[in-house]
């Protein structure tokens, strides 16, 4: 999580492709980790490092669409470039219905193979770095206290101060302190950013729906 | 002229006349010297008749004494006519009896000729005119006996022997002809030797007063001889009548066979040749006659067959057709022909002669060949076929070297192009990029190797290296279709003799089929993949499935042709399969699993010199 290079985790049961396709993705100065079966990948890799895995679609043991059920399960998030031997349009559409980034056929060309891993790099950054947005986001709301939350749910909600202070039995002027808090906790300074915020962290459709 | 004249002529006439005919004979066939011996026998009884005849008309005791002592002369002669008439042409006597009655005889023959005036009589004093029977007066002697006389009666004693001696071995050799040879001659010589032996000792002694006739005793041996000898030659008339029956029919089959027959002489010269060999061999039977046999074989083998023939000579016994190898002939027009040789040896005076049956096989040969290319031919397009189903596997064989190749090349160019440019991989990249391009061309020419349409190669294969190409072959198949392998293979298998193609279109097969066995099923697909040495000699491959099995009665039907339990597929892989096996001296069989699935089998000869 602290390692700032993603990883290109590579998973191929045929050695000579495997050092083949290595060599190419290390010519593009791109950081590989090679596995020679699903099940010596499922042991090797950390959970939740940023990178993407290319694998190989048909291999004895487990194949490459039920090592991506298998990460699934696990809740992995890692973007899934599938290589195949053959056009095989059942499996393609699995694979994609279940996230894959892309799914390329083999004799694959640099170009799009590199292309491929790119964006599946990339979007595997935005996947890492929206992860940790939304933790950091969870750590906040974790930090507000009940009267803080109940205040910030009537201010997704789009209530005035009064109406909030009446709703909780208290006055405006306890409201507006308890307001000041958690904009500071939560790090915003308008009230605009904290309602864009707390969408995000999924509040306002649900406290609002029950209180509408 | 009285009876006595009348009868002695005609004894000595009638000897005389049987004796010329058998000497007539024996100059026709010089190796039966019976009839010569005959012969002398027969002349020395016609002048020993007419000495005899001269005795009785003899006038004074001198004439009678002299006439008799030169009757003794032709008597001593046919008596070893005789002797050695039974000893030879009877096949009977003892070697020492005849050598000693000869003995005694020639030994009296010189006393007659040394003592007295003759061996009879030491002197006749007067002469005895007797009448006999009929009115007819002969002489007869009076005088004293030689005492010498002992000598030739004691002959004739041993003479009685020899010939009673014969006639019992004639008779215990058994069977009708021996039997009547030896009462007629045996019988017949033995009473007439008694009685005139003992009637001219007895006129001899001076005890019976008559004339010494002697005479008919002879001509009865010469009649008993002589139809004893005519006997013979009836019967070697009849058994060259039956000889040649015999070999008119013998004719007639030789020519009645259908297959060319040659009698070949120990010199390998051909003695008889039939139609079918005129036929055979398109020479005219003129022309193969007396021809030897070598110069029918096509010349490159000429040598080798003198050999052969030669090898046969040393241990001749019947050689069956088809039993040895591959026999060619070439006939007059220089073609060859395809030909079986059966032969049988024929043991005869004239030496080991040879009966060589000949059989043209070339249609057979013809159609078998043809067979075999129509196997191939079904075989060929059964593989095409199997390859199609395949297709897929194979692609993705080819494709992932092709891939590797590609990827390396191309990371060679990025590492070229980097600043500066990084040659450090290049050798290993490329010696990567050879391996995988070895990998891809060793897939396709196995491919273009099934694909050919050529006659099956024999060659000595490993059933292993055979196993583990085929797995290759069908790798990517095998994951598709979720199904593991495991393999069983004995180390140190003996090779076989095989058509490589063909055998690994068997394996696929059984693979295939496996695969098929278990298509519909989700879990615990897998193959397990066993060689094995089995019988002595004998090596099997075969591959289980874990499928729903074979039905019983199906476990042989699956092997013929147009059977299929699959949707798809016309059922002719397994039958085709069968076929390439059997061809190549193998079996192939289906079982049923203990525990679950189908196996199939096949069983192939291993090669006489073991590993590869």
């Amino acid at each position: 999580m602290n390692d700032p290079t993603p990883t290109v985790y590579l998973v191929d049961d045929d050695t000579d492709l495997l050092k083949a396709i290595a060599r190419l993705l290390e010519s593009a100065s791109l950081k590989v980790a090679t596995f020679e079966s699903p099940e010596a990948f499922l042991e090797g890799h950390v959970g939740g490092a940023p990178g993407c895995l290319v694998l190989d679609l048909a291999m004895p043991g487990l194949n490459g669409l039920q090592l991506q059920q298998r990460l699934e399960q696990q809740g992995s998030t890692l973007p899934i470039v599938f290589l195949t031997g053959r056009g095989d349009i059942a499996a393609s559409v699995q694979a994609m219905k279940h996230g894959a980034s892309d799914f390329l056929t083999k004799p694959v060309d640099d170009k799009v193979l590199l292309t491929a891993i790119h964006e599946a790099l990339a979007k595997g950054q935005a996947l890492h770095r929206a992860g940790e947005e939304q933790e950091r986001l969870a750590r906040c709301l974790a930090s507000l206290t009940e009267r803080e939350r109940q205040v910030l749910d009537g201010i997704v909600a789009g209530r005035l101060n009064k109406q909030i202070a009446a709703e909780l039995g208290t006055v405006e002027k306890t409201v507006k302190f308890h307001r000041g808090n958690l904009m500071r906790k939560m790090g915003v300074r308008v009230v605009a950013d904290l309602v864009k915020l707390a969408e995000r962290a999924g509040i306002g459709t649900a406290t609002g729906g029950s209180a509408g | 002229m009285n009876w006595v004249e009348i009868g002695w002529t005609v004894m000595s006439a009638s000897s005389l006349t049987l004796g010329v005919i058998h000497l007539f004979v024996w100059f026709k066939q010089r190796a039966q010297y019976a009839h010569l011996l005959f012969f002398a026998l027969a002349a020395c009884a016609t002048a020993f008749g007419a000495f005899e005849l001269a005795l009785m008309q003899a006038s004074s005791p001198g004439a009678y004494a002299a006439t008799l002592r030169w009757a003794h002369v032709p008597l001593a002669m046919f008596v070893l006519a005789m002797v050695w008439f039974v000893y030879f042409h009877f096949g009977a006597g003892r070697l020492w009896l005849a050598w000693s009655v000869c003995g005694f005889r020639l030994l009296g023959l010189g006393l007659n000729f040394a003592t007295g005036v003759n061996i009879n009589f030491r002197t006749v004093s007067a002469m005895d005119l007797m009448t006999l029977w009929g009115g007819a007066v002969v002489s007869g002697p009076v005088g004293a006996a030689n005492p010498w006389a002992v000598v030739p009666q004691f002959g004739n004693l041993l003479l009685l022997a020899f010939v009673i001696d014969a006639t019992v071995t004639l008779w215990r050799r058994g069977g009708a002809n021996a039997h009547r040879r030896a009462a007629v001659v045996g019988g017949g010589v033995a009473v007439c030797i008694t009685t005139v032996a003992g009637f001219a000792a007895l006129i001899t002694l001076g005890l019976v007063h008559a004339p010494t006739i002697v005479m008919p005793g002879v001509f009865v041996i010469v009649i008993a001889m002589g139809y004893e000898l005519a006997w013979d030659m009836i019967a070697a008339a009849q058994l060259a009548a039956q000889l040649r029956a015999s070999e008119l029919r013998f004719r007639a089959v030789v020519e009645a066979v259908p297959s060319a027959l040659l009698l070949v002489d120990d010199k390998g010269m051909i003695a008889l040749a039939n139609l079918q060999a005129e036929a055979l061999f398109g020479y005219p039977r003129a022309e193969l006659i007396a021809r030897p046999v070598d110069t029918l074989s096509p010349e490159r083998v000429r040598v080798a067959h003198a050999g052969m023939r030669d090898g046969y000579a040393k241990d001749p016994r019947n050689r069956a057709m088809g039993a040895g190898r591959a026999l060619s002939v070439r006939r007059k027009d220089g073609a060859e022909i395809a030909v079986e040789v059966a032969l049988s040896p024929m043991p005869t005076a004239q030496g080991l002669f040879t009966l060589v049956s000949v059989v043209d096989v070339s249609e057979r040969r013809g159609l078998e060949r043809e067979t075999a290319r129509q196997r191939d031919e079904l075989a060929h397009l059964s593989r095409v076929a199997m390859l199609g189903e395949l297709s897929g596997s194979l692609a993705h064989e080819l494709n992932q070297p092709l891939t590797a190749i590609l990827s390396n090349a191309q990371a060679a160019q990025r590492f070229l192009a980097q600043s500066p440019p990084r040659t450090d991989k290049l050798a290993e990249i490329l010696s990567d990029i050879v391996k995988s391009d070895h990998r891809a061309g060793a897939v396709i020419q196995r491919l273009r190797a099934m694909l050919r349409k050529e006659e099956a190669q024999r060659q000595r294969l490993d059933l292993n290296d055979l196993v583990e190409e085929s797995l290759r072959l069908m790798r990517s198949d095998l994951l598709n279709r979720h199904v593991e392998v495991s393999t069983d293979l004995v180390a140190e298998l003996p090779a076989v003799d095989g058509d490589r193609n063909q055998l690994q279109q068997v394996l696929l097969n059984f693979m295939i089929n496996g695969c098929d066995a278990m298509d519909g099923q989700a879990h615990g697909r897998s193959l397990l993949v066993r060689t094995q040495l089995t019988a002595p000699g004998h090596v099997e491959v075969s591959v289980a499935d874990r499928g729903a099995g074979i039905a019983p009665a199906d476990l042989e039907r699956i092997f013929e042709p147009f059977v299929t339990t699959k949707s798809h597929g016309l059922g002719l892989g397994l039958a085709i399969c069968r076929s390439i096996v059997e061809a190549h001296g193998g079996r192939l069989w289906a079982s049923n699993n203990a525990d679950a699935g189908a196996t199939l089998h096949c069983e192939l000869p291993a090669h006489p010199n073991g590993r590869q």
